[in-house]
């Protein structure tokens, strides 16, 4: 009867915590489904169900189409870009170079900064005509013309992924770091034996060994990028236009601006398969490329 | 023996449990308590209360803010067992916070709306039922009738219109006098003729801060007020009722107009890419002729940049020749009361003794106050808005801000949409207007 492990009244333990876990987390996603087939605004108690045409307009709608591409777009550079100079970073560092823990510190410091600091610092930096980069061009004797980083339709994206990746490498390096520390000295001895180069020991002794943080690094940025907010609220308010709506912001706009807070709920329903999808279908597939040492 | 331990120990927990969830609820029932033998009661009495105020803005950049100093320290002096605990947020934020708490019955007992339909309105809260019927207040005789109205729903007021703001045109006299710019533009042609100068002067005319989305309505109800509602001031009526649509021509010359200023260079370059702080430092370092915005800038707009100048301000005149121009013109917003307070005569009290007309905190409350005041007798606060008062007072030609009769995003729209136009899309005028009335239509119900 009683559990050689465990007495079944130790279960009573587990309520405290189980029932904060329901009420503050299981409960208002609950909420969420139910709020996403109504026309709720938000406030007024006086809601309707509408069934499913909050779902309906989201896919006749331009909004999805449009939030998703830009969404997806910034998940992929960031990823790419964030992980290629992280390695790179991670590998510079990890030589035996003068003043070592100096630039580690350095290129770890944008990480700890909050969203909100370093996105109101680059909408100075970008600022057209006065701004850190107009300026560095006026001096060079560059053309400062068309320089409007985050008011064109063509660059505003972009430039706000920038800045998400210089926040963000300096986790991304220190976790290259850690794994770089791992890697055995002995198999590294052992290439250069076989006669590899930097190169070779690179693409056939470190990364290979490295794979797991390359795991850690890509998931947790997908994982960013697909939530991607704080830099589109702060640094563009979503434009010019819709250019830089992203999922989440497209999500936070419907339901505190335009008050539709069951559409939002819907498109919120919508990001989540999204991103439930995306990152297991990449989790599972690194998981099934990685080595141990 | 073990057995029974473990029970005890699981009976033990499930009491600490509730006694943990009851120490939650207790927090309100201590407050209900307090609260409830004050209701019938009035602040005059001994009584403790504890009223909560929320309102949106910024706090005062020197000296003491009204709302976060003044007030609740005036208001403990006239009534002291009234404790008054105030808070003040940036708009955005506030608009988030304050629905939430109003939604979740945790709402303050005083808090800020907007007039009519805006954003936050004092319809929707009226509707909702969290904002109180106002009418029993002393005062309603020294409000202006028009700013009454626009805090009403059905009839009887809800909020307390904090004043009176114009839409406008800020201008630097001096940067005009240098372009040969000799008389104000008293309509369209004239205007962009006077544009034409200042750019041929080797001067940005205008400078305006499209990256904040929100600006662009500052030119654009300027426009629409000289546009759409001269001849036709039931216009929003009848686009509630659906005998009218965004889509009319009138809306898209508006637009059109809009446009032009962008086509013709007199807007300053990049403007996608200045926030409001970035736009508004342009012209008063004297780098840009004029800017559009309201009356309520009066503090960021006159503070003192790189170069000395004097300024001017008139509403922008976008009609056609031979036509008067109108003054864009909207009540500002102002406090309501929470339907739902235990303290509603509490703070009724307070609201009375607020807008006496003679108390020190009256006082202060004006001395404080950037709107134009709609309180009988209470003179013009700045100078510089004396001539659109004085035409607003005399000619009586004013339009209120369009945003104020749409539903909420609505108006967003038109900013997107617009902005695409600015960014050198191929989006067209009657693009704009197709994808406001989309969006009207979804978000206007019955």
């Amino acid at each position: 009867m009683n559990s050689t492990v465990m007495k079944k009244t130790m279960y009573f333990f587990a309520v405290p915590a189980l029932l904060f876990y329901c009420i503050f987390w299981i409960f208002p996603i609950l909420k969420l489904f139910q709020y996403s087939i109504t026309d709720f605004n938000g406030y007024a108690q006086n809601f309707k169900y509408v069934g499913l045409s909050n779902f309906k307009d989201l896919f006749e709608g331009g909004t999805l189409g449009n939030s998703i591409k830009n969404t997806l777009i910034y998940t992929a550079i960031s990823v790419i870009a964030g992980n290629l100079i992280g390695l790179a970073l991670a590998l510079l560092l990890n030589q035996n170079i003068k003043g070592k823990g100096f630039y580690r510190s350095i290129s770890y410091i944008p990480t700890l900064f909050s969203a909100i600091v370093v996105g109101f610092i680059w909408s100075y930096v970008y600022m057209p005509d006065s701004g850190m980069i107009a300026t560095l061009f006026a001096k060079l004797g560059l053309p400062t013309d068309n320089l409007n980083f985050l008011g064109s339709y063509s660059s505003a994206l972009y430039s706000i992924i920038f800045v998400e990746i210089w926040k963000n490498v300096g986790t991304t390096m220190i976790i290259f770091l850690a794994g770089l520390q791992t890697v055995p000295q002995d198999l590294l001895e052992a290439g250069k034996i076989d006669g590899c180069g930097t190169w070779k020991l690179l693409r056939f002794v470190k990364i290979p060994l490295l794979a797991t943080s390359i795991t850690i690094n890509t998931t947790l940025s997908i994982i960013n990028g697909l939530k991607a907010f704080d830099f589109p609220f702060i640094m563009t308010n979503g434009g010019p236009g819709d250019s830089t709506n992203t999922l989440i912001y497209s999500i936070y706009k419907m339901a505190f601006t335009e008050q539709m807070f069951g559409k939002a709920s819907a498109l919120g329903i919508i990001s989540f398969f999204i991103i439930i999808v995306i990152t297991a279908v990449t989790v599972l597939t690194m998981n099934k490329k990685e080595v141990s040492a | 023996m073990r057995k029974s331990k473990m029970k005890l120990a699981g009976i033990l927990l499930t009491a600490l449990l509730l006694v943990l969830m009851s120490a939650c609820g207790s927090g309100n029932n201590a407050q209900n308590n307090v609260t409830a033998t004050s209701t019938d009661g009035s602040a005059n009495n001994d009584k403790p209360v504890t009223l909560t105020m929320m309102v949106s803005g910024t706090k005062a950049p020197d000296g003491q803010d009204f709302v976060l100093d003044i007030m609740p320290k005036l208001v403990k002096e006239k009534f002291p067992n009234v404790t008054l605990e105030t808070s003040k947020l940036p708009d955005e934020q506030y608009f988030t916070s304050i629905r939430t708490k109003l939604a979740s019955g945790q709402g303050p007992d005083i808090f800020w709306v907007f007039p009519r339909n805006a954003s936050l309105g004092v319809l929707d809260m009226a509707k909702a039922g969290y904002a109180a019927d106002l009418s029993d207040l002393t005062f309603w005789d020294n409000i202006s009738q028009g700013a009454k109205e626009d805090m009403s729903y059905e009839g009887k007021p809800y909020g307390i219109a904090g004043g009176l703001d114009y839409l406008g045109v800020y201008y630097n006299q001096d940067l005009f006098k240098k372009a040969g710019v000799d008389a104000l533009p008293q309509d369209w042609p004239s205007f962009l003729e006077a544009c034409q100068k200042l750019k041929d002067a080797g001067i940005t005319p205008i400078t305006l801060a499209d990256k904040d989305p929100w600006f662009i309505q500052f030119g654009m109800y300027q426009i629409a007020s000289n546009v759409v509602y001269p001849d036709e001031m039931d216009f929003d009526t009848k686009l509630q009722a659906g005998e009218k649509s965004l889509t009319d021509s009138k809306w898209v010359e508006t637009i059109s107009r809009m446009k032009e200023l962008y086509d013709k260079g007199y807007v300053v370059k990049n403007s996608l890419g200045l926030g409001s702080a970035q736009a508004a430092q342009l012209f008063v370092d004297g780098k840009a002729g004029m800017i559009f915005d309201g009356t309520w800038d009066f503090a960021t707009l006159t503070a003192k940049g790189a170069s000395d100048f004097t300024r001017g301000f008139f509403s922008l005149p976008a009609n056609d020749p031979g036509q008067p121009t109108y003054v864009s013109a909207a009540t500002a917003a102002g406090f309501a009361l929470n339907a739902k307070s235990d303290n509603l005569s509490v703070a009724k009290e307070v609201m009375n003794y607020l807008f006496d007309g003679q108390s020190d905190l009256f006082k202060a409350w004006v001395d404080s106050n950037n709107s134009i005041s709609v309180y009988k007798g209470v003179p013009l606060n700045h100078d510089l808005f004396k001539d659109v008062n004085d035409s607003y007072l005399n000619d009586g030609k004013s339009v209120y801000f369009p945003n104020q009769m749409w539903p909420t995003g609505v108006a967003e729209e038109m900013e997107t949409k617009f902005a695409e136009i600015i960014g050198g899309k191929k989006t067209t005028p009657e693009k704009v207007t197709e994808a406001m009335d989309a969006k009207f239509k979804e978000l206007w119900k019955k």
